[in-house]
């Protein structure tokens, strides 16, 4: 990897200064170059230590159940491991993506004339100029740059390629974009509603919905001795990896283009680059590094087709990387649920029968609410016997930002409120709260909510582990 | 305006325009790229340096503030023949996982190890506090920062 | 005054994508001198996957975790993977590099096995050498029959594997079906200290006992239980993105709060001791579900420390104070 390429860069600039008397205005170099660094001579090697002794368990015999040491563990420690940020090519310039205020509105138009005419900018894309503009794991209802309209207040509608990364970030400001705002809706539940504002219209906000049935649970309920029901909400949450996502692109003399990113997941990634962009697989190379933090966030393309087009255009590497505001405003994010909760019992603390109502804020795009909606769905029972269900999960369109995977997919969200559930159930009936757990818990042979029969199963075992290591019988108040 | 420092033991200079962070003097112009930009701000600590032997958030310090001062990075800890025991013990206990704090996170404990080499837990947790971490839950980071620290003392009480 | 209260959650969580394919391939190379290089298409997020990978092939052909060398992320010279996600690395990738490892390891006992006078079938890979099952004592190093099968019988010993978990798909109407090949299975137990006059709750101690079948690695297991905690202590009691007109209010780290050192309770982390014949040696998976019960068990100890049911998420200490006094008013 070449790390000089500031240098590079600057004095090509400088180049252009002296032979480049006819550039266009915008690429003229200012008189005082604004970034001229004084190349020192420096003794220290870059790469070091280079002849330690491998730790002994890396060497041990058999491998599994060692904790053996991560060989970019060391790498980390040195400031050595290099990020998709740390990269530097010959030539390489940077983009930024100019994103919606409004959380839903219609384009009425884009014109980008004026910041083209910038100092250091050498392109300009809207997504018009994308060939397929639109991406998507499940439903591909999310375009790369927001052409026709905006969805919620961050969906990216231009980009800039320039110079320097301040210098695209000042064309930005630069672009006009004319919006007709439309009537938006963030609540999940408002949403829902028949005469709510529709996000993708005509399309109706509930895009997935999903049942799982088992036994008669109305049936079950009557029969109980105690039915409980409480309704728990959870909020939006953010991936915050440390690194934010960044991406290069670049092409070659045979028309392939190259791109380094934060992806997590590159094969996927590579599929939905050769859509985007309309050329075969085998033309694209998609190489990840070691990704700073993902949990969820970094599993669908962002940036990368429109680097890679900008890359086109300008025949040079462009890099982009968020910021700290684009990672939260444009990123995906965890979704928002709100859970109803009815559940039939005996005195004993059997549950009998439980009835689950799932709505899930999908915001603007679908992502992967889907896979949300199903594993949240599936877990929504806990991990408990129970003979007589009904859960109803339904995923809708809000004007907010995006909610995708996040560690867990909905599962958090659902124990929340099946293990809040559970304690409330255990104090009314005088019951331990491990005792009631036990009590339903699934064992080895268990069936699922799906008619699954499971196997491997350690609830149990994890219970009492857990309860002997914290002394819960002891630590009674 | 041209800054000159000295960075990791050396004299280094760079012409910059006046608004250049810390930071980017060092990523950009010094490709000394183990600080990091997770914020730009001051509020995730990715890019702490120590500065006259105290660790600052670089992002928010001019260059310019830095000229004539001593710098010392995450690159400036090890030498050709030995890690220092924060990115030993951080490597032992796999404190890190995907790494980005990793630079900001050792010299933020050095800067404390430094001055206090036997610290206690909550001293290391608020040396650390500026720090993010997403990955780890700072249980194994904090860990590697006590044990550096024994190794820190019993060499000094050797030599 | 502050109140102290314990409360517990327990949890399930699948491993792989729901029904859908997800695949993953590997390719393992042994070279002439026993080491090994292992291509995968997955991509190090942090978790260590590649490290928990290499150990998979390792233990597979019999030599050690420094012996195989990981080569990762790349379209161009990787096998595909359906990617770090739905912690489905270390059961599927893991359960594809032990197809590829054992082709390779095939190619070595057919050549050790004429050195040896043995059938292969009478072989085992192990301690970096091939030996014939119930006599370690008849052995070549594996760096032996690597080059012996490479340089003289011109076979290298190169294998390539895939694996997609089975699944069953699901009734439309009624949700029946098999949607994951496993689950894995976890407890956690929140201590914390509730300030009845200000609401203010402190996570104290929290202990975590994770089924993830065989931990391949310990102690990146642990590190992604604590770091699961830590997001789950986020989600319970600090993280929210606000928003005001459909806008985020809080797109920033000085406004959107997450655990910081100061704000991690003491962690006392087990594995549960758990098995899975479907998974590699063993093994299931531990990314997501070190997340998933924190936030129940934080808000059962808030229960048990103040007597109040918190409904929704955060648990603020706003939210938890308005709370005590809205129960002491009724
Ligand atoms: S980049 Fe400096 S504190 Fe975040
Ligand atoms: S190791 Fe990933 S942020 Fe600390």
């Amino acid at each position: 990897m070449a790390t000089k390429t500031k240098e590079v860069l600057e004095s090509k600039v400088k180049d252009s200064e002296i032979e480049d008397l006819t550039a266009p205005d915008n690429l003229k170099v200012p008189a005082k170059p604004a970034l001229k660094p004084v190349v020192v001579p420096v003794d220290k090697p870059v790469v070091y230590p280079l002849d330690l002794p491998e730790s002994e368990i890396r060497l041990r015999t058999p491998a599994v159940g060692q904790r053996a040491s991560r060989p970019d563990g060391r790498l980390h420690g040195l400031g050595q491991t290099q990020y998709i940020d740390d990269m530097t090519f010959p030539h390489m310039i940077f983009a930024k993506i100019l994103r919606s205020e409004h959380a839903h509105a219609k384009i009425l138009s884009i014109d980008t004339s004026e910041a083209e005419t910038m100092p250091g900018v050498l392109a300009t894309l809207t997504g018009a100029e994308i060939p397929v503009n639109s991406f998507g794991p499940t439903l591909q209802d999310q375009p790369v740059l927001a052409n026709e309209i905006v969805r919620h207040a961050g969906d990216g509608v231009a980009a800039v390629a320039a110079l320097t990364e301040q210098q695209a970030s000042d064309a930005l400001s630069k672009i006009k974009v004319k919006y007709k705002p439309l009537p938006a809706v963030f609540d999940p539940l408002e949403a829902i509603k028949d005469d709510a504002p529709k996000v993708h219209a005509p399309r109706s906000n509930i895009y997935a919905s999903k049942t799982i049935k088992k036994g008669d649970v109305e049936k079950a309920l009557k029969k109980s001795d105690q039915v409980f029901h409480k309704q728990f909400k959870t909020q939006m949450v953010e991936h915050v990896p440390l690194e934010p996502h960044s991406s290069v692109a670049m092409w070659d003399a045979n028309g392939r283009v190259t791109i380094y990113s934060s992806l997590g997941r590159i094969t996927l990634g590579r599929d939905d680059l050769a859509r985007t962009l309309g050329k075969p697989m085998n033309k694209i190379r998609l190489v990840g590094t070691i990704v700073g933090g993902n949990f969820g966030g970094k599993n669908e393309i962002t940036t990368e087709p429109i680097l890679a087009i900008l890359s086109k255009k300008t025949g040079r590497p462009v890099k982009g990387t968020f910021t700290r505001g684009d990672e939260f405003i444009s990123s995906t994010t965890r979704h928002p649920f709100v859970m109803d909760y009815t559940t039939g019992v005996k005195k004993d603390g059997q549950i009998l029968g439980r009835k689950i109502r799932l709505v899930l804020d999908g915001g603007s795009y679908c992502s992967w609410t889907s896979t949300t909606l199903g594993k949240g769905g599936i877990l929504a029972a806990g991990p408990y016997d129970i003979a007589n269900l009904l859960v109803e999960a339904h995923a809708v369109y809000t004007n907010k930002t995006t909610t995708g995977a996040m560690r867990g997919f909905g599962a958090p969200q659902v124990c929340f409120a099946y293990e809040s559930h559970m304690d409330d159930m255990a104090h009314a009936l005088g019951i331990d709260p491990l005792e009631m757990r036990l009590r339903n818990a699934f064992n080895e042979g268990s069936v699922s909510p799906t008619g699954q029969l499971l196997q491997s199963v350690a609830i149990k075992e994890s219970l009492q582990q857990a309860a002997e290591r914290f002394g819960w019988k002891e630590s009674t108040k | 305006m041209i800054v000159k420092l000295k960075v990791n033991g050396e004299i280094r200079s760079a012409d910059v325009s006046p608004e250049t962070t810390l930071l980017k003097l060092l990523r950009e112009h010094l490709n000394l790229t183990g600080a990091k930009l997770g914020c730009d701000v001051g509020d995730c600590g990715t890019c702490t340096v120590i500065v006259d032997g105290k660790s600052v958030n670089s992002c928010l310090m001019l260059a310019g503030r830095a000229s004539g001062r001593e710098v010392t990075t995450i690159e400036g800890l090890a030498s050709s023949e030995q890690l220092h025991p924060l990115q030993e013990t951080f490597e032992e206990l796999g404190a890190l996982q995907c790494g980005f704090c990793g630079p900001g996170m050792i010299i933020s404990a050095k800067a404390l190890l430094d001055k206090n080499p036997e610290p206690t837990v909550f001293e290391v947790r608020d040396a650390l506090s500026g720090n993010l971490c997403r990955c780890t839950g700072y249980t194994k980071i904090i860990e590697a920062v006590l044990d550096a620290g024994r190794i820190m003392s019993t060499a000094e009480a050797k030599s | 005054m502050k109140k102290r209260g314990r409360g517990m959650a327990c949890m399930w969580y699948p491993i792989g994508f729901t029904v859908a394919a997800n695949p993953s391939a590997a390719t393992v190379k042994v070279n002439t001198d026993g080491t090994a290089t292992l291509l995968t298409g997955t991509v190090e997020t942090g978790q260590g996957a590649l490290t928990v990978l290499g150990q998979i092939a390792a233990e597979a052909l019999g030599i050690a975790t420094d012996d195989v060398h990981v080569v990762s992320a790349d379209t161009d010279t990787t096998p595909m993977d359906t990617g770090a996600i739905a912690s489905r690395t270390t059961y599927v990738t893991g359960n594809a590099v032990i197809k590829a490892a054992e082709q390779a390891r095939e190619i070595l006992f057919e050549a050790a096995a004429p050195m040896l006078n043995v059938k292969p079938e009478q072989l085992e890979a192990r301690d970096r050498k091939i030996q014939v099952l119930g006599f370690p004592q008849q052995y070549k190093t594996i760096g032996e029959v690597a080059h012996h099968s490479e340089i003289v019988i011109g076979r290298p010993a190169i294998g390539s594997g895939s694996y997609n978990p089975p699944t069953v798909e699901m009734d439309p109407e009624t949700g029946q079906g098999k949607p994951f090949s496993t689950y894995v299975y976890a407890t956690q137990i929140a201590d914390v200290e509730v300030d009845d006059e200000t609401g203010e709750v402190e996570v104290l101690r929290i202990v975590a006992a994770h089924d993830c079948g065989t931990p391949i690695n310990p102690m990146l297991v642990e590190g992604q239980i604590q770091g699961g905690i830590s997001m789950g202590v986020g989600f319970a009691l600090q993280e929210e993105i606000l928003f005001k007109d459909g806008k985020q209010v809080n797109p920033n780290l000085t406004n959107y709060i997450m655990p910081t050192s100061l704000d991690m309770p003491e962690l006392e982390v087990e594995m549960v001791d758990n098995y899975d014949p479907t998974g590699p040696f063993g093994a299931k998976g531990a990314g997501e579900p070190t997340a998933v019960p924190t936030a129940a068990a934080i808000m059962n100890a808030i229960y048990d420390a103040v007597g109040v049911r918190i409904t929704s998420l955060p648990a603020t200490s706003e939210k938890v104070l308005s709370a005590i006094l809205e129960q002491k008013a009724a």
